[in-house]
């Protein structure tokens, strides 16, 4: 633990909480470093009003160039079309719908935390909240972007939304999972967006209220809203922080939920579940905090915040990640069973096929990233030392996008007709568009880094505790 | 400052650091009777909201009549356009089926609910952009907690002071209703009419969305990208700057069936195209009876169901049905016709009635067609009587021989 940090005239913050009461065993302190009110917006805001440091200046620019990689290969897929990619008649939705998959995955994580944890109560959510939700954003973002590039002319992409047009007017067709997609995944974004730039308000008028420069003042005096910090705002506030986390929690769950069903109502073997939507959604969990997991760590040593992520942090999450795991883990198996059951040639014959077939490399990967590997963190050892969660969680990562692309390439690429079996390998264009959204998703976290408040400050100093007198 | 007289004077704000002191300070102006405008403070205090009296927010009602009206739109324009304005049966649903309708309209109320509490929530609190934020204590966004009370009549400033002092107040400060004060308001009375453009924006797209019940649809819509409607077609011998070879015909992929190397016709359709084939083209093909019968075979397949097996209109497919009578080919004008000219009609469509058969018969057939023509308006001549079909020719399709 960090040097008591006594001053004369303030109390002393005190680290507490009642877990020992709830039956926690050992208890990791929320917030470490003795902190008072003024250091807490002393360290959490003087990050956005300084230059950056050089490290950060080079992550930029590797993730900058990653995104210009990506932007290149959008261009050549819209310019020359989407020959470009290894898709062929069989496999006609390989790389592209595994990465959307993938990165909405990654951004249930950021809602579940803020929104889940917060009904739940689960105060540790507060350092790690607004980070995690910003990665929600920019994964959606992320999503969103390859079944736009998909449709070939993505300056059309607003046929997907019902308009009065002028084909009739041909009105979408509301009763396609594919739409229903377009709904969850745009109202995910604009509640996302919208429960964290709520979130942000208080935090927004501190930067207001340090604001050295006009400009800054001015731009800060727009977002924070008049933010003053009145009880009777806050209390309004807080009521609608509640609803809009009651709303987000449906919420998230809908929206994997409906992206499985994009699988799940067709009749591809391997693909018609009825397991799809828990299965998705825990393992869009998974990966989620998989990936909060592996930015935390980053952005806790990067930007000295090791006193408010702390490993108590850490360890919550990965107890989260062997929970899903354990679940996804179990629907692979499930899997196997209902293949076995249903008594269908096609279907026994896809998951032989998934397990023992051309693809069985990628589906060992999957199996041994998501559900051999994480059984470590059993051990207390691995669940508090950073460097080794940092490592499992790369393997999560690694694991539940093999998980996509499994479930999607080796359930078409060898359906009904034997005639019609194809390979898939993608083309350097679609593994430089897969590498280009880690790019746009790395730029904006770490603009966002140096930008506004990493640390929900308001709510950090709200579980600072003071010593009773 | 306080110098200042008591009258204009009469509210005061104490500081404090810590959320306790300040939750017991208004406690106890509660009890001492002072009337407590509010409490600042960088984060929610608990028990505040009893403290000084507030009820809660009604601000659940406003979220859940929010969610209603997106729960109806959703299912309304579900309902209205999958089965009433442009009904479409999609594998073979019933035109309104709820089930499917169910994810749309759970995220619709999702949205409205969340977007409506939030615009809720700036209104009811006066959240807008704001460059001159009243009431601001400059410390209450980093670690001071403050309270705001009005001095209670007969009262003094010192008094209040000594109270907060011995709760531990910071600092304790007369307010002013400066003039800075009023331009804050000033500011927000100016931004008054935009919150109500704002406001009246929905009504205004519901008023705009109106026309849509009656609408003229043989008149067109506007576009602002054809997109679809205007196709770019390259003919296929022109320049392409991206396809190899730079043109667009490319070679034929293997199996393709050769057109034995013929050079495309340098004609269009239309009367002046063909009277200069007339002029231009002659057939290729001699008088000889192996052009003959493959004339005759190609005819009676393709131009005898309207022209007549003789030539002369005698059909039972078209006249007798009332339709508009093809051309007569035997007769004069046709007989005076150059070789060219019906080689043309045959390929790009008569004047009138006539299709060109140009796709559909090879060239090399159409020439030997002209020739049949003319063989069948010779037997013609004299007078225009059914000549028997020459029993050499075999017939077109196998035929059981039974009928005739």
């Amino acid at each position: 633990m960090a040097p008591e940090n006594h001053t004369a005239t303030l109390p002393t913050p005190l680290l507490v909480e009642d877990e020992q009461e709830r039956g926690y065993g050992h208890v990791l302190p929320l917030i470490d470093g003795n902190k008072t009110y003024s250091q807490v917006t002393e360290e959490v805001f003087s990050t956005t009003e300084r230059m950056p440091p050089l490290k950060w200046w080079l992550a930029l620019s590797v993730s900058l160039s990653l995104f210009l990689l990506g932007a290149w290969a959008v261009t050549q897929t819209v310019t020359r079309g989407i020959g470009t990619w290894g898709l062929n008649r069989t496999v006609g939705w390989a790389f592209d719908i595994t990465n959307f998959v993938f990165w909405v995955g990654i951004g249930h994580a950021g809602t579940l935390i803020s929104a889940i944890l917060f009904l739940f109560r689960q105060r540790w959510r507060t350092s790690i909240n607004r980070a995690a939700e910003a990665m929600t954003i920019f994964a959606v973002m992320c999503a969103g972007t390859f079944p736009i590039i998909h449709m070939g002319r993505p300056w059309l992409a607003f046929w997907a939304t019902p308009y009065p047009n002028t084909r009739g007017p041909l009105w979408v067709n509301f009763k396609s999972p594919l739409l229903w997609d377009v709904f969850a995944i745009s109202t995910y974004f604009i509640i996302s967006l919208t429960f964290w730039y709520l979130g942000m308000v208080p935090d927004l008028a501190t930067m207001r209220d340090r604001a050295k420069t006009k400009i800054r003042k001015a731009i800060f005096s727009i977002f924070s809203l008049g933010w003053n910090g009145s009880n009777r705002t806050w209390s309004r506030y807080e009521t609608v922080y509640m609803l809009l986390a009651g709303l987000s929690t449906p919420l998230v769950i809908s929206v994997h939920t409906i992206v499985s069903m994009d699988f799940a109502t067709s009749v591809i073997p391997g693909w018609h579940a009825t397991i799809f939507p828990p299965y998705f959604v825990a393992g869009a969990v998974f990966s989620g905090f998989a990936m909060v997991l592996t930015l935390m760590i980053i952005a806790r040593n990067v930007m000295d915040l090791e006193e408010y992520i702390t490993v108590r942090h850490l360890e919550a999450m990965t107890k989260v990640i062997i929970a899903t795991g354990m679940i996804v883990g179990m629907a692979y198996g499930t899997e196997f069973f209902m293949a076995w059951y249903s008594g269908n040639d096609f279907e026994r014959y896809v998951f032989l096929n998934r397990a023992l077939g051309p693809f069985k490399w990628a589906y060992w990967s999957m199996v041994t990233c998501n559900v051999v590997i994480p059984q470590l963190f059993w051990i207390r050892k691995v669940r508090t030392t950073p460097w080794m969660i940092f490592i499992l969680s790369i393997f999560v990562n690694i694991g539940m996008w093999f998980e996509r692309f499994v479930i999607i390439v080796t359930s078409l690429h060898r359906d009904y007709l034997p005639s019609s079996w194809a390979m898939y390998t993608p083309t350097f264009v679609e593994v430089a568009i897969f590498l280009g959204s880690f790019g746009l998703f790395f730029t904006c976290f770490l603009i966002f880094t140096r930008l506004l408040p990493v640390i929900a400050a308001s709510e950090v100093k709200g579980v600072l505790k003071h010593e009773e007198h | 400052m306080r110098s200042t007289d008591a009258i204009t004077l009469t509210r005061f704000r104490a500081s404090f650091a810590d959320p306790h002191q300040l939750l017991e300070a208004v406690k106890r102006l509660k009890q001492e009777g002072y009337p407590v405008i509010d409490t600042y403070s960088p984060f929610p205090v608990h028990g505040m909201d009893e403290a000084i009296g507030l009820k809660p927010s009604r601000l659940p009602r406003a979220c859940l009549a929010f969610g209603l009206l997106g729960l109806a739109t959703a299912l309304g324009v579900q309902i209205w356009t999958s089965a009433y304005d442009y009904p479409l049966i999609v594998g073979g649903k019933p035109l309104i089926s709820l089930p499917a309708f169910i994810p749309v309209t759970f995220e619709l109320t999702v949205l409205l609910a969340g977007l409506g509490v939030v615009g809720s929530l700036f209104v009811a609190s006066g959240m807008r952009p704001k460059f001159k934020v009243p009431d601001l204590h400059p410390g209450v966004n980093d670690d001071r907690f403050v309270v705001a009370a009005e001095i209670q009549a007969g009262a003094s400033f010192a008094g209040v002071e000594a109270l907060m002092a011995g709760l531990g107040a910071l600092e304790t400060e007369l307010l002013v209703d400066d003039k800075k004060q009023q331009d804050a308001s000033l500011l927000d009375r100016e931004a008054k009419p935009l919150a109500f453009l704002l406001a009246a924006a929905p009504a205004m797209l519901v008023l705009a969305a109106l026309p849509l019940l009656n609408r003229n649809y043989l008149k067109r819509n506007l576009a602002w990208d054809g997109g679809m409607m205007a196709p770019v077609a390259y003919q296929a011998f022109d320049p392409h700057p991206s396809l190899p070879g730079g043109q667009v015909l490319q070679k034929p992929p293997a199996g393709t069936v050769s057109r034995k190397g013929l050079v495309p016709l340098s004609y269009g359709p239309g009367k002046a195209e063909a009277e200069r084939a007339g002029l231009e083209l002659k057939n290729p093909f001699q008088p000889s009876q192996e052009n003959f019968s493959r004339g005759k075979l190609v005819y009676d397949r393709s131009c005898a169901a309207c022209h007549g097996l003789d030539g002369d209109n005698n059909s039972s497919v078209i006249v007798a049905r009332g339709l508009l009578a093809p051309a007569i080919l035997v007769a004069p004008v046709v007989r005076n016709m150059p070789d060219g000219r019906i080689f043309h009609v045959t390929t790009f469509g008569g004047p009138e009635k006539m299709k060109g058969l140009g796709d559909l018969i090879s060239r090399e057939d159409r020439w030997k067609v002209v020739l049949y023509i003319r063989e069948l308006q010779k037997a013609a001549a004299p007078k225009s009587s059914p000549v028997p079909a020459p029993a050499n020719v075999p017939a077109p399709t196998p035929s059981t021989g039974a009928t005739s």
